[in-house]
């Protein structure tokens, strides 16, 4: 049988689909691949077994370090943009900055993926983002080794400012039991 | 007038004629195709979806009260060492480990047992957790997690008062004293 058929010396495949394919896949990774920005702050998430995922869009992230700080950040450029005209700016201002140094900020908050905010000024932000967005998603996510009390401040900010659900940010746990 | 003559255009002609034709000519892709498909993989390895995990928390608003009796509350207090003391209704608290072992990712055995046996023996159980200031976060989405394992969804945040602070102490100076004499 093997001897009817003519043996296949040399043969050559076509292998430009595949390798159209790959590129294409490639170029496809290449872009959409985005590195994680360096975060402000390093945060070591507690586990658990929840399985739901972060919202896409129109997050507010109130995070609590393990030594009690508290940063905040805000998905959408243009909510960062009326959190600094509401709160921000007229601080500025009132310190004495030029108009040109003020936009300078500006350009540099709108930037910021979080940004440090300081326990009794928390409130203020939390409802500015509110009102610059009113579909703003809270989500919390603290330190492992963050006080209870801490986490405990933005809980009862949430409650006070109505925002009744919300989400803590953990990481997966596989263990089972 | 406008016309751009080759210098030597002629001589060109002629030896583009002498060279040989290239019909049908190969190039070796192999290489970089190994390097297309290496930078492919690397890609396809390292993107990551990433989306963070969470857990959703819903809380009554400010005013709503429920009324509920007495032997139906159960009151869970953590404490920032690890230890939760819990009581049903007024009774003295009991005091167990949170955890196993220091550094455990998810609750103590004890501790689950004693919240499955509890939700199963009285259905209208409602716990109350109250965590101290000095506990640390991890306690309060370690049990939080444990109660959605468990489908407990009749639990709710309290504060812990000085109330709370007696209670616990009064059992601590118990034991205290027990050793003492022991």
């Amino acid at each position: 049988m093997s001897k009817v058929k003519s043996k296949r010396i040399g043969f050559r495949i076509d292998m430009t689909p595949m390798v159209d394919v790959a590129f294409l896949l490639l170029t496809f990774f290449m872009l959409t691949t985005k590195f994680r920005p360096p975060e402000t702050v390093q945060i070591d998430l507690p586990s658990s077994h929840a399985e739901q995922k972060v919202p896409e869009s129109n997050i507010l992230t109130v995070s609590v370090s393990g030594d009690n700080r508290y940063y905040m950040g805000v998905s959408s450029q243009h909510s960062r943009e009326r959190i600094f005209e509401r709160v921000i700016q007229p601080k500025l201002e009132t310190a004495g900055m030029s108009v040109s140094a003020v936009a300078d900020s500006l350009q540099q908050f709108r930037l910021a993926e979080s940004f440090r905010v300081r326990k009794n000024e928390l409130s203020h932000f939390v409802t500015a983002a509110r009102v610059a967005n009113q579909r703003v998603r809270p989500v919390v996510k603290a330190d492992n080794e963050a006080d209870f009390e801490a986490v405990n401040y933005v809980l009862k900010l949430f409650k006070e400012s109505n925002i009744l659900t919300f989400n803590l940010v953990t990481v997966f746990e596989k263990e089972v039991h | 007038m406008g016309l751009v003559d080759s210098p030597n255009g002629e001589q060109r002609g002629r030896r583009a004629k002498r060279k040989r034709k290239r019909l049908g000519f190969h190039i070796d892709m192999t290489p970089m195709v190994d390097v297309a498909f290496l930078l492919l993989t690397f890609f396809m390895l390292t993107t990551t979806f990433s989306k963070a995990n969470t857990m959703e928390i819903n809380i009554p608003p400010e005013s709503s009260e429920i009324k509920i009796a007495e032997t139906n509350v159960m009151t869970f207090r953590i404490v920032q060492d690890g230890y939760v003391y819990w009581s049903i209704g007024e009774a003295t608290p009991k005091k167990i480990r949170l955890y196993d072992e220091e550094g455990a990712m998810s609750l103590g055995k004890e501790v689950r047992r004693m919240l499955s046996q509890q939700t199963r023996a009285n259905s209208k159980l409602v716990i109350v957790v109250k965590i101290s200031d000095k506990a640390k976060y991890k306690y309060l989405v370690d049990l939080i997690d444990e109660f959605n394992i468990m489908k407990i969804d009749r639990f709710s945040l309290d504060d812990f008062t000085d109330a709370d602070a007696d209670a616990v102490g009064i059992v601590s100076e118990f034991e205290n004293s027990l050793t003492d004499l022991g």
